[in-house]
Parts: structure tokens; sequence; C-alpha cells
């Protein structure tokens, strides 16, 4: 009787290790390759947060505030789209007015990495989310040639002046369609584009906006110009954003710091094209800016360091930073700070940078039409490519 | 005559196939069936029946709290390969590692590690994103570290098994002296007790575990199949073991029979037989105002080979109940380990009451012979009460939730069978009818669940 209660006790536990073992996923190291591979290198993780350590690990690291994506695949490059802005080409008319041309291809099916291993199928236009920044001086003609290179009706509906049937709402562009808008840029300020095909929404969410800034006749003071489009992600479709950013990636400019002179203007046209969340914000931390709400008033609205916007609420942010230094911009709703929408201002000192006005017409032209002409190549290529492909 | 011929030759032919061909014809339908799975695998077989996107599925089976770490431990319940991409606490993105590695194969597991500083007692959801953007995330209802096995934990859990497990059963087995004075059919009405007890523990965990499969294991295991599946097992397998130690106890009965004889003047008066007279004499003095003589339970059958198969009978019970115990613990250890803090102590109360009519359902059958020796009671109560200790321990530093649902499982099916076999010997008492037209029996059965539940509302 003795030896059955002995081999109960025994059996006990001998079957929990049974258990434990397939339950772990117990797997022979030569099967598992992954495992094998990543055993032998210890990487760090964490760290640079006061108040948390560096800790090593034998696996792989998820950081998305330090790990950079690549931008082949990435839905823009930040630091270019950051100070880019497109003239369009060029044309003076016998009345002396400026006419600029601009091509815009929609696509509504490219997987891009959004985040670190996080892969979204963004809709573009011009292949990036935001779009092109489309800049013109007040009274400008400004045609759009719009190219639906995608799988769904698109449209562009721009902010701003113009005739009913420029509005890109009723008149909606199928796939392989094209429509050219056509208006004068009035009035000065700065305004979002966007996708106008219900559901709005879904178009909007998946990243088919950009800016488009319209300079007043009598030009802005010169400064280091920058565009910062507030946005994110709903990547799991729940109508809530996994991802805030402000230029589609999120975090990138806390590895990548925005470089800016001491004692330099700095104009930001600062557009919310966030989905979803009523509200966005932009917080500038040690600094104060002037507020021109649209940009559309020559005297500016507040002196903050706090702004809330709507969707397609916009403006222009002017300061100057007094000291060197890394200084924090973010959205003061910490969430979306938390979920990547935050960025790093790297004030150095030394001669401010010669910042020539973009109101001075033929340097505008000579500017704009070598970027122009690239962007053109780059979207006559795309859609040769999307050809080839489909045929 | 020739029709007779023609068949037996046809048995001939297939009699006379080869050890070979036997070989081939049991192998045809195994390689059949292998040329169709390769064909399903194929490019070709694969586009002619896939249809549909599939999609991730994480499970997450453990979330710990350490110093200034949360650690979550994850498994690849969807049907394919997935990569994790990143990780949040309370939907903040947060810096973290994945071990031993982010891309997951069909089934397995990892552990991410997100250092935070968590403050004890809130609650926190954690949550990873895998490739494809999607969100998986669990809530810990309240962080509380979790507890790494040194002495001080050890013991404690030790302490905390054998105030829930074996005290109370021991505290039960004190019933021992009432019951063998009861007339038989209070007897039965307090041994039907037992198994309204026992089935209603078996039912208590069978539900358990489904509480646990639906919470925490991924359908893909199958938990609630699992389930069925064990606890089946359990209860035929015991059952066979029973069986087996019944019968050998009772071969040993007819073997030593004669040598006993022989020896029985011989052999010193031994302190469990001091007491069983002792007990003996007393029951026959109160037993005439208790009842008459004839009806006592202990003066019914006295003979020393009808006591071994209560015996068996008890330590099967003890055996059933401390798988079942096992269980217990396993729910106590992970509730301290899961954060569920208040519940913890309310669960050791409630177990401890739950637990004590336990004891009364081991020495229930043995009240029946008239010889018992104090250290089998005790080795009963700790077979009983002693796994509460094991599971205490498991639960309490290695939670697993499958592991935890098999012993469950397991428990479970051994208390049915407990509760089977306990009706088998009622319905020799009740000459073999139906169990049911026994008033007594009925009602204890009755007044057995009726028990469980009310002291279970203390749980």
């Amino acid at each position: 009787m003795l030896r059955y209660v002995l081999i109960v006790i025994l059996i006990i536990p001998s079957f929990y290790c049974l258990v434990l073992i397939s339950d772990k996923s117990f797997k022979p190291i030569f099967l598992n390759y992954a495992f094998a591979q990543s055993e032998d290198i210890k990487k760090t993780f964490g760290g640079y947060l006061p108040g948390y350590k560096a800790k090593d690990t034998t696996g792989d690291v998820l950081d998305p505030m330090l790990q950079v994506i690549s931008l082949e695949n990435a839905p823009i490059d930040p630091e270019k789209y950051l100070r880019e802005f497109n003239y369009g080409r060029v044309s003076v008319n016998s009345n002396g007015t400026i006419t600029r041309e601009f091509t815009i291809i929609a696509s509504d099916h490219q997987m891009k990495e959004i985040s670190p291993g996080i892969y979204y199928n963004l809709w573009t236009f011009n292949g990036t989310s935001p779009g092109p920044t489309i800049r013109a001086t007040e009274g400008d003609i400004v045609k759009i040639k719009f190219i639906n290179n995608g799988s769904k009706f698109h449209t562009i509906h721009f902010h701003g002046i113009h005739q009913a049937k420029m509005d890109g709402v009723f008149e909606g562009i199928g796939p392989g369609g094209t429509y050219t808008y056509e208006f004068i840029a009035e009035p000065y300020g700065v305004f979002p584009y966007h996708c106008h095909i219900q559901p709005l929404e879904e178009h909007i969410s998946h990243g088919l906006y950009g800016v488009y800034i319209v300079d007043p006749k009598n030009p802005r003071e010169p400064a280091d110009e920058m565009i910062m489009v507030m946005n994110g992600f709903d990547t799991d479709f729940d109508t809530e954003n996994n991802f805030y950013a402000v230029n589609s990636i999120p975090y990138y400019y806390m590895h990548h710091p925005i470089q800016i002179k001491q004692d330099q203007l700095i104009r930001i046209y600062l557009v919310n094209m966030l989905e979803f969340d009523p509200i966005n914000n932009f917080h500038l931390h040690a600094n104060m800016y002037y507020l021109y709400r649209s940009g559309t008033l020559p005297n500016p609205d507040e002196y903050t360091d706090m702004v809330t916007m709507s969707q397609a609420e916009r403006g222009i942010l002017e300061f100057t930073y007094k000291f060197p230094g890394k200084y924090m911009f973010h959205a003061h709703k910490t969430e979306f700070a938390e979920k990547g929408w935050m960025g790093v201002f790297l004030v150095t000192e030394g001669d401010t940078d010669q910042f020539t006005n973009t109101n001075i017409i033929d340097q505008n032209i000579n500017n704009s039409l070598s970027t122009n002409e690239k962007i053109q190549n780059q979207n006559l290529n795309q859609v040769n490519m999307n050809i080839g492909v489909e045929n | 005559m020739e029709e007779y011929k023609k068949i037996n030759k046809d048995k001939k032919r297939v009699n006379t196939f080869s050890f070979g061909k036997k070989i081939i014809f049991g192998l045809i339908p195994f390689l059949a069936l292998t040329g169709m799975i390769i064909f399903l695998l194929s490019p070709t077989g694969h586009n002619l029946i896939s249809s549909g996107i599939p999609l991730p599925e994480i499970t997450f089976e453990k979330i710990e709290f350490e110093d200034d770490i949360i650690v979550a431990y994850i498994r690849n319940t969807g049907p394919e390969e997935v990569t994790i991409s990143q990780a949040d606490v309370n939907d903040r993105i947060h810096a973290a590692a994945i071990e031993p590695s982010s891309i997951l194969s069909r089934l397995s597991t990892a552990k991410v590690i997100i250092p935070f500083s968590w403050n004890p007692a809130e609650p926190y959801e954690i949550g990873i994103t895998v490739d494809d953007g999607t969100r998986f995330s669990k809530i810990a209802e309240a962080a509380a570290p979790a507890p790494k096995p040194n002495i001080e934990k050890v013991s404690l859990f030790a302490i905390i098994g054998i105030y829930v497990g074996i005290i109370p059963v021991m505290i039960g087995m004190l019933w021992f002296p009432f019951i063998r004075r009861l007339k038989i059919g209070t007897y039965k009405f307090f041994l039907s007790i037992t198994v309204g007890l026992l089935v209603f523990l078996g039912i208590e965990a069978l539900l358990e575990a489904n509480d646990i499969s639906t919470t925490n294991l991924a359908e893909v295991l199958g938990g609630q199949m699992l389930i069925i599946l064990i606890t089946i097992i359990s209860f035929i397998l015991l059952s066979y073991i029973a069986n087996k130690l019944i019968n050998r106890s009772e071969t040993n009965i007819k073997d030593n029979k004669k040598k006993k004889n022989f020896d029985s003047m011989k052999e010193n008066t031994n302190e469990e037989e001091f007491i069983h007279k002792s007990t003996q004499e007393r029951d026959q003095s109160s037993s005439s105002y208790l009842s008459t003589s004839d009806n006592t339970i202990s003066s019914v059958i006295p003979t020393k080979d009808m006591l071994l198969k209560p015996l068996a009978l008890s330590l099967m019970i003890s055996v059933g109940i401390g798988l079942h115990n096992l269980g217990e613990g396993l729910a106590i250890g992970s509730a301290i380990l899961l954060g569920e803090v208040a519940l913890s102590t309310f669960l050791i109360i409630g177990f401890t009451i739950h637990n004590t009519t336990e004891g009364l359902a081991i020495v229930a059958p043995l009240s029946k012979g008239g010889k018992l020796r104090i250290r089998k009671l005790m080795i009963f109560g700790l077979i009983a009460g002693g796994p509460t200790i094991i599971g205490a321990w498991i639960g309490g530093f290695i939670y697993s939730p499958i592991a935890t649902v098999i012993f469950l499982s397991i428990g479970a099916g051994a208390i049915f069978q407990v509760a089977y076999s306990i009706f088998t010997w009622l319905s020799g008492y009740s000459g073999n009818k139906n169990i049911f037209t026994d008033k007594s029996i009925t009602l204890g059965f009755i007044v057995g669940m009726s028990i469980m539940y009310v002291t279970g509302l203390l749980l």
C-alpha cells in the first residue's frame, strides 16, 4: 500500500514537470534558429530616461524611441519634408501674373513602415503622407494636375477661396482618372489639402493630406521655416489612433533633433490633420511663440507656448531660442506624446544662417524648377512603374 | 459443400498473407494520407483551399511585476508566424525587450520585459503591437511584486498550505469517534454527505478550470475539451488503480489469514490495538444509551479482513482529495501571484472551513471497521492535505494557466472517481438496490451539496 502512496506522490511533481516542459514551448536549440541567433548577442535597452536603468537582453529590443526605421519604406523622410517647399513649374503670364503648375498622384496601396516593425497600408499623394507642400504667393495662379493612381475614388480638396468645381468634393476622380484644379492663390495663410471622398474619415486617416501655403504679397520676415503636420495612425482600425507624430514618423525628431541656431527666427507652419481625436496641440519647451492662427492676418493672435487645434486647424508659429541646448516640443495631451508625438530642437551657438525670403520671384523660379522637375520625374517614373505592374 | 470449401479457401488466402504484405497493407492508408497532406501544403493545394487573410492572435498568459520591471508572458495563438514590434503600458509606448526573439512561430511563447516604475496595487494594462499594427492587451488588476522563491516565501507558502490543506483535514478527521458511534442509517447519511461534498468539489474544480481556460488560455489550445479529456482520463485511470488496490488488499488478507491466526496470540498488544480495545469497550458502554449494540457500526462487522477494503477506499479518497487540493493550492498561490491580494486572505479562510469537510470524507468509510491506526490516519491526512503546499508553491512561483487547468481537471476526475467508489460501497449497504431508494442516502447527498454551497459562499 505504501508503494502506491509513494507512486502517487511521485507522479504529481513529475507530471507537473512534463506539463511545464510542454507549456514553456520547450524547444531544442538546433530547431529554433531565431533563438540560436539572438542568444550570443547581448543587447542593452532602455536607460536613457531619468530613473530607468539600462538593461541587458539576449532577445530583441522593442524601442521606437531609439530605433530608426529605414527611410526607403517610410511614409516620408521627415528630415527632408520638414524644410521642403514646392513652388511648382513657374511661368510668367503676359499680364505679369505667375502660374504655378503641380502634379499630384494619389495612391492607396502602399504598405509603409510607420513605426519600427509596424506596417500600415498608407494612402499617399506623390508617394508620401503628408503629400508635398505646395507653396505659392497671393495672387498666383495655381494649377494642379491630379492623377488618381489608386483603386478607389479620390479628389483633392484645398482649403482657401476658389470656385465650386475646384473644391474637389462632388467631382470624384475614379481610378486612373485625372483632373486639373485651377485657382488663384488667396488669401495668404497656411491651409491643408486632403481627399474629400466618403468615408472621409477613412480617406484622411489613411494619409491623403498635405499642406498648402500662400505667402503674402508683402513677404514675411526671413526665417528658418519648417512644416509640421500633426497626424496619427490607427493601425488596428478601432477608430483610435495607435501612433501620433509630427510629420508621420513617431519619435523621429527625438532621435533626429531638429538643428536650429541660437537667436535665429524660426517659423513653423503647423497643421493638425489628426483623425479620430477631437483635439491635438503643440507645446514648446523653455520658450514662447507668436501664434498667427491660420496665418491669414498680419498680427499675431497670441504669445504662448501652447496651442490646441481640432482637425484642419492650423497656424504659423514664430520664435527664437535665447539659449543653446536641447528643447522638447510635444503634444501636451500626454497620451499623444507618449505614443510618438514628441521631438527635440537642438539649439546651437554661432552665426545664424542667412535665410532668403522665398517671395523673391527670380530666385523662386530657379529653385523651384529644379526641385519640381525632380518630383515630376519621380511621378512619371512611378506612373510608368505602376502601369508596368498592372500590365 | 462446394461453397464451404470456397469460403475456407478465401479464409486461407487472407490468413496466409506474409508479414511484409501485412505491413504494406497497413501502410497504404498512411501513404495516401501523407500524399494528400503534401498536396494540400504545396502551392497548388494551398491556393485551392486557403481563402481570406489569417488574422494574428496573441494571448497573454501571465504578467509579473518585478523591481522597476513588468514582464508579460505571451503566446502566439494565431494561425501563422507573427512579429512583435512594440510594447506598451496603459496604452503608452515604452522601451522593451522580447526574449528569445521578436519573431514568434505558431504556438510559441515569448517574454516581454518592460522597464517601468509601477505602483503597488494599481491596475496596469500591458499591450503589444504586432507587425500589421494590431494591438493585443491584458489588464493586471493590481500590481504586486512576484514572489521570488526565497526561504521566507517558501515557508510562508508552506504555512498557508498547512493552514488550508492539512490542518482542516485533520480537524475534519476528529469526527471519526462521532461517526463510529452512529447507527447504520445515520452512518449512511454521513457517508452520502461525503459524496455530496465530493460531487460539489468536482463540479467546482471543473468550473474553475473552465474559467481559467476561457480567460487565460487561447482557444487554439482547446481548453474546454482539454478539461473534459483529462477529467475522463483521470477518472478511468484512478478507477483502474483503485480496483487493483482493493483486489490486492483482498488477496493479501486471504494469504495472511492463516498465518495471522497463528501469530495473533503471540503478538503483543500494541498501541493501536490498545486504543481499539479501549474504544470498543467505550463503545459498548456508551452504545447502551446511544443505540442498541447490534445497530452500532463498530459492532456490526468487527472482523479485521473487512477493514482493509474501507482502508483502501479511504486511501483513494485521500488521494482524490489530495489531487483536488493541489488544484486549490495552485489557485491560492496564483491568486497571490496575479495580484488579487485581498482575495487571497479570504480564499485562505474560506478554504480552511471548506476543507474541514474533506477530513470527514476520509474517515467516514473507516468508521465501519473496528481497528484503526493513528499513524495511518495521519498519513491519509498528509496525502489529502499535503498537495496544497506543493500547489501553493507551484501556483505562487511558476504559475502556468495550462498546468492549472490540467491539475484542476485531474482533481475533478479523481473526486468523481472517489464519489463513484463510495456510491458503490454504499450500494453494498443498501443491498445492491438503487441507492436513491434509501432515504438517508438521498438526504445526505443533498445536505452534502448544500453544505459545500454554503461554506463556498465564504470564498
